[in-house]
């Protein structure tokens, strides 16, 4: 698994899976104060970025990589 | 290029002629369902097998053509001459594409913008009918939406940051071309794999990418995860070429547009300021109009420390200073920079493209620029220009007219500017409303300078988009220069019926027997008429013809000859259903695909080995757990090899399984009845094993569906020997078990060997000649009625010719009193036959018995001799 559920956090790492969305999106539902830790992230499927932008959730950690951070900043916001 | 893709072109070949024909007969009856299924049926299959190859334009063109059929098959759309037109038209660009794959193995992604207006065209017929469906009607509009003048003018480009910009306007400076790509996937894209989101990231060239939702969020309950509804941006310096090649399979969700570097000069920043600036304006102005670029540079710095960062100003500023610093010379923009101060407003770059030539080389010239304007084209230019400038008061200025615009759109499309031919068909058209050249002059001095510079640098091709493409509804639609009248260039492979080959094959036995004439009617001539010289021109004429026939027997047999590929192809499949059913683990190894055999040879191993095979997965290859616990490997391997041997094909099916046990085929073979008792005592083991073959002969405890119904080895036994094959079994207890089978490469040609036997000839198959002896009558012996002899040391039973065909007279013996034998081998045994003596062997074409005489097991079949006499070939199994 790409994605890690936490107790308040997703946490991404290298590539987020299509498959994962559904759970993510659950996940959102039932903490919609919950922080996305992208920082080690490569590269996500955009199903799962739908569900970010569509949750408008709060990034808690940009990807590291600048390439991915500058195309996630003009889909969702930064805290 | 891989024979499918071979396959493919020539079938599509045939499907194009198809739908052409078909379609011309629709054209006599519109009305006719019948040739309308067929028509899709055509369109059908050729969007189906294009589907297997990584030819998207193609298959888009057909999928539209084929849901037009559809449509018109369900009578949603009527037959009309258009639809004709543009199918054909749609067939003419499928079969140019063909040609292309055939030459060079793959089509050019310059196709595209044709495939994608052909396809639209085509779904536009559909349209027109069923006007509620959205999706469909949104597919076509999107590439037939009326043309902006300049679609650069509208992007959103102050959305990007000013150091983005700054990149872009610096590489477009440097001479690169600046795209900007929306990219908007479909909403099912998920479902099919895609990731439109890592397409967008790998474009090439990128500089800047921006993901924005095509609406507004539903709530999160409401959200379907997997429906896209992403947009994608980016921004490359890649050109139209290479963007197109990258995103050649969704053209449709794609539109790319050029921007001039320019553009991106957009300053951003708090607009707080007054007229203060006006001083610095008016300096600069100067500075700039007397050329002094060092003073512009300097009078910009200080003002730019003078200011807050964050103001409109500095950001206008630290533009003026990247542009005079990039493009000194380029005073134009500069100006147009220092006067936006005034109003703080964003300078308009798309009102100074429409007044001012252009003079930085990235922008989009609307104007033909002569980069490839040979003298010829120039001259030819030069020609029409002066007969447009004739007097006009003349009755067949219509015909002058358009014979001017002939002349120049044929010359446009040799120099590829097909994208000009739509506006001067406009001008033409005006022309000949008001009866004088002038829109025509006018339209060609926009087009082409009258005296165009050889220096002149030319940075900037004509670069057309796929919006900009001629709208389809224009007279100048591409053609594809594959009209009816077009030399066509035939494909390599033909198919023919297999009828048609077998009568060449009987044609070339025929000839192979008159040609055999030639070495009687050279003895004749010598020993009848006592002319030597003639009968040695005979016989140098027959080595020519000789020569030739063999030839000519060799290429027929070339045609039919197939690779065992054929057969083996289903062996995968078959051996991984049948060991997952199983619960066994297998490995299947193929060798020598490509070695060839005859047509009937080929068909006819196919059961066989099917048989073979499914004995070894089911009997052979033991459970995992047993193989694991004997030190094998738990995956059982099935080796298939073929091999050429000379003129045969040799076939070996070798399995590492369990093997045959002879001590378990003895008791069964006795306790079926097959062997008696005093048999069983002396059967060796390669005996018994070669039980298997008996008839009604099964080892399996448990009837299967898979084998073991006891019709197993006999069958396939039969089924080789009918083609003249021979079949061998070796197995090692707990090693494994080998079948080789041994097949002819042709069944055209037999080699006989014939006999005499009271005076009659027959033919006996070389295949089971061992040898041929003579016996003196003193050493045959009589057991109980029946003779045999001792030879090298084994006894061989003796059976007479004469009396095994029903005829009584003995066998003729020679001054030594001996006997002629023919040892032949039948089933692994030796038999001697008594003849009366022996000939040549010959190659025959053996022609099976047919009508009454197919009733005659005795003889597999009869073939014409040389000098006309019939030989009968003995099928020795038979008679025995």
């Amino acid at each position: 698994m790409s994605i890690t559920f936490k107790k308040n956090c997703v946490v991404f790492c290298d590539m987020a899976e299509g498959e994962d969305a559904e759970s993510l999106l659950e996940w959102l539902q039932k903490h919609p104060k919950g922080k996305i830790d992208l920082s080690e992230c490569s590269h996500l499927h955009p199903a799962n970025l739908q569900v970010l932008m569509a949750a408008k959730c709060s990034i808690f950690a940009r990807p590291k990589d600048e390439l991915l951070a500058a195309w996630l900043d003009t889909a969702l916001k930064t805290v | 290029m891989n024979p499918l893709l071979e396959q493919f072109l020539s079938e599509s070949r045939e499907s194009l002629q198809g739908i052409g024909e078909k379609l011309m007969q629709l054209e006599k009856d519109p009305a006719s369902s019948e040739l309308m299924t067929e028509l899709f049926r055509f369109v059908h299959t050729l969007k189906g097998n294009s589907g297997l190859f990584d030819l998207p334009e193609l298959t888009r063109v057909l999928h539209a053509g084929e849901d037009l059929m559809d449509a018109v098959r369900n009578g949603v759309v009527a037959y009309s001459p258009l639809l004709a037109d543009r199918l054909l038209d749609a067939m003419d660009f499928v079969g140019m594409l063909c040609d292309e794959i055939e030459k060079h193995g793959s089509t050019n992604a310059k196709h595209i913008d044709n495939s994608v207006r052909l396809a639209a065209d085509l779904r536009q017929l559909i349209v027109v009918v069923i006007v509620s469906s959205d999706e469909v009607a949104c597919a076509v509009a999107t590439p037939l939406q009326p043309q902006n003048s300049n679609p650069a003018s509208q992007l959103p480009l102050a959305d990007l940051s000013e150091e983005i910009r700054m990149t872009a306007y610096r590489a477009a400076v440097s001479g690169e071309t600046l795209h900007w790509i929306e990219y908007s996937p479909s909403e099912e894209c998920f479902f099919q794999g895609d990731d439109p989101f890592f397409q967008a990231r790998q474009t090439p060239g990128i500089l800047w990418g921006g993901i924005a939702a095509r609406h507004v969020w539903p709530a999160l309950a409401e959200l379907d995860p997997f429906c896209c509804i992403l947009d994608f941006t980016v921004l490359s310096t890649a050109s139209l070429e290479e963007l197109q090649e990258y995103y050649r399979y969704v053209p449709d969700q794609v539109r790319i547009i050029p921007v001039p570097g320019r553009f991106f000069i957009l300053p951003h920043g708090d607009p707080n300021g007054g007229p203060v600036y006006e001083d610095f304006v008016a300096d600069a102005l100067g500075l700039l109009q007397s050329g002094n670029m060092v003073g512009l540079t300097r009078a910009t710095r200080s003002m730019l420390e003078l200011s807050n960062p964050d103001l409109w100003l500095s950001a206008a500023l630290r533009w003026l200073l990247l542009v005079t610093e990039q493009e000194p010379e380029n005073v134009v923009v500069q100006e147009v920079i220092i006067i936006s101060l005034r109003t703080l407003t964003h300078p308009d770059w798309h009102e100074l493209d429409a007044s001012t030539p252009i003079q930085d080389g990235d922008a989009v010239t609307p104007r033909f620029k002569p980069a490839k304007q040979t003298p010829e084209v120039t001259a030819l230019i030069a020609a029409q220009r002066e007969v447009l400038s004739m007097p006009n008061d003349v009755a067949w200025l219509a015909g002058r007219l358009k014979s001017v615009a002939a002349s120049l759109s044929g010359c446009l499309q040799a120099i590829v500017s097909t994208e000009l031919v739509a506006s001067m068909d406009v001008a033409l058209n005006e022309s000949l409303e008001q009866q004088t050249s002038v829109p025509l002059l006018r339209w060609l001095d926009s087009q082409f300078e009258q005296t165009p510079k050889a220096d002149q640098p030319d940075t900037s091709d004509t670069i057309y988009m796929p919006e900009t493409v001629a709208v389809p509804q224009a007279d100048a639609a591409v053609k594809y220069g594959r009209r009816s009248e077009d030399a066509y260039v035939g494909p390599k492979s033909i198919k023919v019926d297999q009828a048609k080959i077998d009568r060449l094959m009987n044609l070339i036995g025929e000839m192979v027997v008159a040609k055999n004439a030639l070495p009687y009617l050279a003895g004749r001539a010598e020993t009848v008429f006592g002319v030597r010289e003639l009968s040695r021109e005979i016989k140098s004429q027959y080595a020519v013809i000789n020569r030739i026939a063999e030839e000519m027997q060799d290429s027929i047999m070339q045609v039919r000859m197939m690779p065992v590929s054929f057969v083996f192809q289903r062996f995968p499949r078959l051996v991984r259903d049948t060991s997952n059913k199983l619960g066994k683990e297998v490995t299947l190894i193929l060798e020598g695909e490509e070695t060839e055999a005859d047509k009937n040879v080929i068909e006819s191993l196919g059961d066989p080995l099917v048989h073979i095979v499914r004995n070894s997965l089911d009997h052979g290859i033991e459970m995992p757990d047993v193989r694991r616990a004997q030190g094998k490997p738990a995956a059982g391997t099935i080796v298939i090899r073929a091999t050429q041997e000379a003129d045969r094909v040799v076939i070996e099916i070798r399995d590492d399984g369990k093997g045959i046990d002879p001590a378990v085929i003895k008791r069964l073979a006795y306790e079926k009845g097959i062997i008696d008792e005093e048999r069983l005592e002396r059967l060796t083991d390669q005996e018994a094993i070669n039980l298997v073959f008996a008839a009604g002969f099964s080892t399996a405890e448990v009837v299967s569906d898979l084998s073991g119904r006891g019709v197993g080895m006999d069958v396939v036994r039969t089924a080789i020997e009918k083609v003249n094959g021979s079949i061998h079994l070796e197995s090692e207890n707990g090693k494994g078990t080998c079948i080789r089978l041994s097949l002819p490469l042709s069944m055209a040609v037999t080699n006989v060997m014939i006999v005499e036997s009271n005076n009659q000839i027959f033919g006996v198959p070389m295949g089971i000649v061992v040898e041929t002896v003579r016996i003196a009558r003193a050493d045959i012996r009589t057991i109980k009625k029946n003779q045999a002899t001792v030879l090298r040391g084994r006894i061989v039973p003796l059976k007479s010719l004469n009396m095994l065909l029903g005829q009584h007279d003995p066998p003729k013996a020679n001054e030594e009193d001996e006997l002629a034998v023919l040892i032949v081998s039948l089933g692994g045994e030796s038999v001697g036959i008594f003849v009366d003596d022996f000939r040549e062997t010959v190659d025959i074409i053996l022609k099976p018995m047919t009508g009454v005489l197919a009733g005659l097991s005795a003889y597999t079949g009869s073939a014409l001799l040389g000098d006309g006499s019939v030989l009968m070939v003995l099928d020795m199994k038979e008679i025995i």
